[in-house]
């Protein structure tokens, strides 16, 4: 299991905390807590080690679009990145995030 | 119009309790920002979930207030953990409280889980004998509805506990059983269960076989208004029917009617299961085989403390009524009969007969002492593990199992003091079945004291690590380890009791442990008569404190 950290300035409130996914088979979990700070923080835990690269562009690409102050936690297990960027997009989409909803 | 389905199998475990809650009554109950993940996993190179894999939700069935625990298959097979049975075994408690004192609460859970969770082993074993201590309890009060929607379906232990359920409901997708067809290859070899054969596996444990003998109520279709229906209409039930774990004569009665040395035909076998009646009918009678082969601990220990003839309903359940100073007791240990007409339980395994017939011994004395004085029960315990084998399971090896901790349950709650005394292997569903439904537990400190739940291969096998990678995480977590002294750290054990010559007592052994057996037996007449017992010592509070305050949290929210 690796633990990765990633942390981007954010401008964006959201309204609410959400939950989504499962730490299933090729899923993912993505548990999003609004934020006054200026920032986006992301915790990464995953099974897989060894992607630590790839996580990063998924997460900085991410963070970067939508820029929502918030600290988000991803518990993962083994899901691809299409999976991932589509899991957080969700997550943002309940959070109540002005650009998705 | 005819509506189309919409499938409850397809949904996980947080979104198969709002589909069965009226809509905007969903209240979640240690949700996953409370921060209850799994303390063991983390150590082990396992990602965690935020709610452990498993979702308790509040609100309403058809306006009546509910509470639906459910699995979610997709972590882990559903494996239960610290946690995850604390958080199922804390609402049934919270439940049972609610009906105690008048608060009708609906219960539903909605299985799709593996049985223990491996890697926090013994964790899991503790919290499924809690969670069937629950179930037994509540089911007086109101009925306790079970639903295996399938995708994983309800093995191991967890399999004990749905037997225990007032009601269950079951789709042709579901399987129920206490062992999974991979651990019965392992065990027993690929002549007795090919887990490759799907066909086989759902002839053998699948929703429509279980329902055709009768293991299940309802086989539903996979359709939520279908599975919601059937729910609100077992719940608004309110003639107290007998669970099937209660139906010990019935369930004898059938086994006797079945020859297991011939291949079993599925029509067959429903015809003859239907002809049984709950009158005392015919009955194999089996010669006792020559015993002295087979070294059993369990059969040392009951000849060294009793004096009377034993009953042999079945050679391999020895039951005998002795006093010890001025308590009654009924000593009941399970032992090998090496000519079991049942192969595989053959060398002390807990099977079908050793089930049934357990949970008939312990009933006899519920009955027999009703108004009067309650005699003691003590179950000696010596059992390598339950009887892994083709026909165990399609006869319903999980209910058997089921019968015994009802029983058990039920004799407690009746007030029998109930003593566990471990002497050898207590292992995995066997221990469940017999020993673990105990107000006391007293345990021998010996190096060939076993308790743990499933054998290092076949453990290794079904969470695809090898021996040695398992060995290494048994470091890390203790509840993983095998032997006695790691399980007593957990705190759920009376006394360890060391000094003792465990394979050939002696007369000073003997005396010992029925003073301590006596003791027991004195402690557990002045306390609770469930098992809280068991959270309240001091190890537990150091080495299952997950366990103790999940259910504190779960009580601030309900």
């Amino acid at each position: 299991m690796e633990s990765l950290f990633f942390q981007y300035p954010a401008k964006n409130k959201i309204e609410r905390q959400s939950h989504v996914g499962v730490v299933g088979s090729g899923d993912l979990e993505v548990l999003v807590t609004p934020s006054e700070e200026p920032w986006v923080k992301v915790e990464v835990r995953t099974g897989m080690t060894g992607f630590e690269q790839t996580w990063e562009k998924v997460i900085e690409r991410f963070c970067n679009y939508y820029a929502a102050q918030a600290t988000i936690q991803v518990n993962d297990f083994g899901a691809t990145p299409g999976v991932v960027s589509l899991r957080l997009v969700q997550a943002l989409e309940v959070s109540g995030h002005h650009e998705i909803s | 119009m005819k509506s189309l389905k919409v499938s409850f199998a397809e949904l996980n475990a947080r979104e198969r309790t709002k589909a069965l809650l009226d809509e905007d009554t969903f209240r979640e109950l240690l949700d996953p920002f409370e921060g209850f993940e799994s303390p063991h996993l983390v150590r082990q190179g396992i990602v965690p979930q935020s709610d452990d894999g498993v979702v308790i939700a509040k609100g309403n069935i058809n306006g009546d207030p509910a509470v639906i625990i459910s699995i979610e298959g997709s972590f882990q097979g559903g494996g239960i953990g610290e946690v995850s049975g604390a958080k199922i075994a804390g609402a049934l408690e919270l439940a049972l409280r609610d009906n105690q004192n008048g608060i009708p609460t609906r219960t539903i859970i909605v299985y799709d889980t593996g049985g223990v969770r491996l890697q926090e082993a013994n964790y899991g074993l503790l919290a499924i004998a809690e969670i069937g201590s629950a179930i037994s309890a509540l089911r007086e009060y109101t009925p306790v509805i079970g639903v295996i929607p399938g995708k994983i379906g309800c093995f191991g232990g967890m399999s004990l506990t749905a037997g225990l359920c007032s009601t269950l409901i079951m789709t042709k997708e579901g399987r129920l059983t206490l062992n999974g067809p991979e651990v019965i290859e392992q065990e027993a070899g690929i002549q007795e269960f090919d887990s490759q054969n799907r066909r086989l596996i759902w002839n053998t444990i699948g929703g429509e076989q279980r329902f055709s003998l009768g293991f299940v109520d309802y086989l539903a279709e996979d359709d939520i208004d279908s599975i919601k229906n059937i729910i609100i209409e077992s719940t608004r039930r309110t003639e107290k029917s007998h669970s099937r774990s209660e139906q010990v004569q019935l369930y004898r009665n059938r086994l006797q009617k079945i020859d297991p040395s011939f291949p079993l035909n599925s029509l067959d076998l429903q015809r003859k299961w239907e002809e049984a009646s709950i009158e005392e009918g015919e009955r194999w009678i089996e010669e006792n085989s020559d015993e002295s082969c087979i070294e059993s601990r369990g059969r040392t220990w009951f000849t060294a403390l009793t004096t009377k003839t034993k009953s042999n309903l079945t050679p391999s359940v020895l039951c005998a009524d002795e006093e010890i100073e001025d308590e009654r007791v009924r000593y009941i240990s399970v032992v090998p009969n090496l000519n079991s007409r049942y192969h595989r339980a053959r060398e002390g395994e807990v099977g079908l007969e050793e089930g049934w017939t357990i949970a008939h011994y312990v009933r006899e004395a519920i009955e027999q002492d009703d108004g009067g004085d309650r005699r003691a029960i003590v179950a000696i315990v010596d059992v390598p593990s339950q009887a892994y084998g083709y026909t165990e399971e399609l006869l319903g090896l999980h209910q058997a199992g089921a019968a015994a901790v009802d029983a058990y349950a039920a004799a407690r709650r009746a007030g029998h003091p109930v003593v566990t005394l471990v002497v050898g292997n207590a292992i995995s569903g066997a221990f469940l079945t017999h020993g673990l439904q105990a107000n006391r537990i007293l345990a021998l400190d010996d190096e060939k004291v076993n308790i743990h739940v499933m054998s290092k291969q076949s453990a290794a096998r079904i969470t695809r690590r090898t021996v040695q990678e398992l060995e290494e995480a048994t470091k890390k977590t203790p509840a993983m380890a095998y032997d006695v002294l790691s399980f007593s750290t957990l705190g759920a054990l009376h006394e360890l009791i060391g000094g003792v010559n465990a394979s050939n007592p002696e007369s000073e052994d003997i005396k010992l442990i029925e003073r301590k057996i006596v003791e027991s037996i004195d402690s557990a007449r002045s306390g609770p008569s469930d098992l809280r017992i068991r959270l309240q010592s001091l190890q537990a509070k150091d080495n299952r404190s997950a366990s103790i305050k999940v259910r504190e949290r779960l009580e601030t929210l309900w």
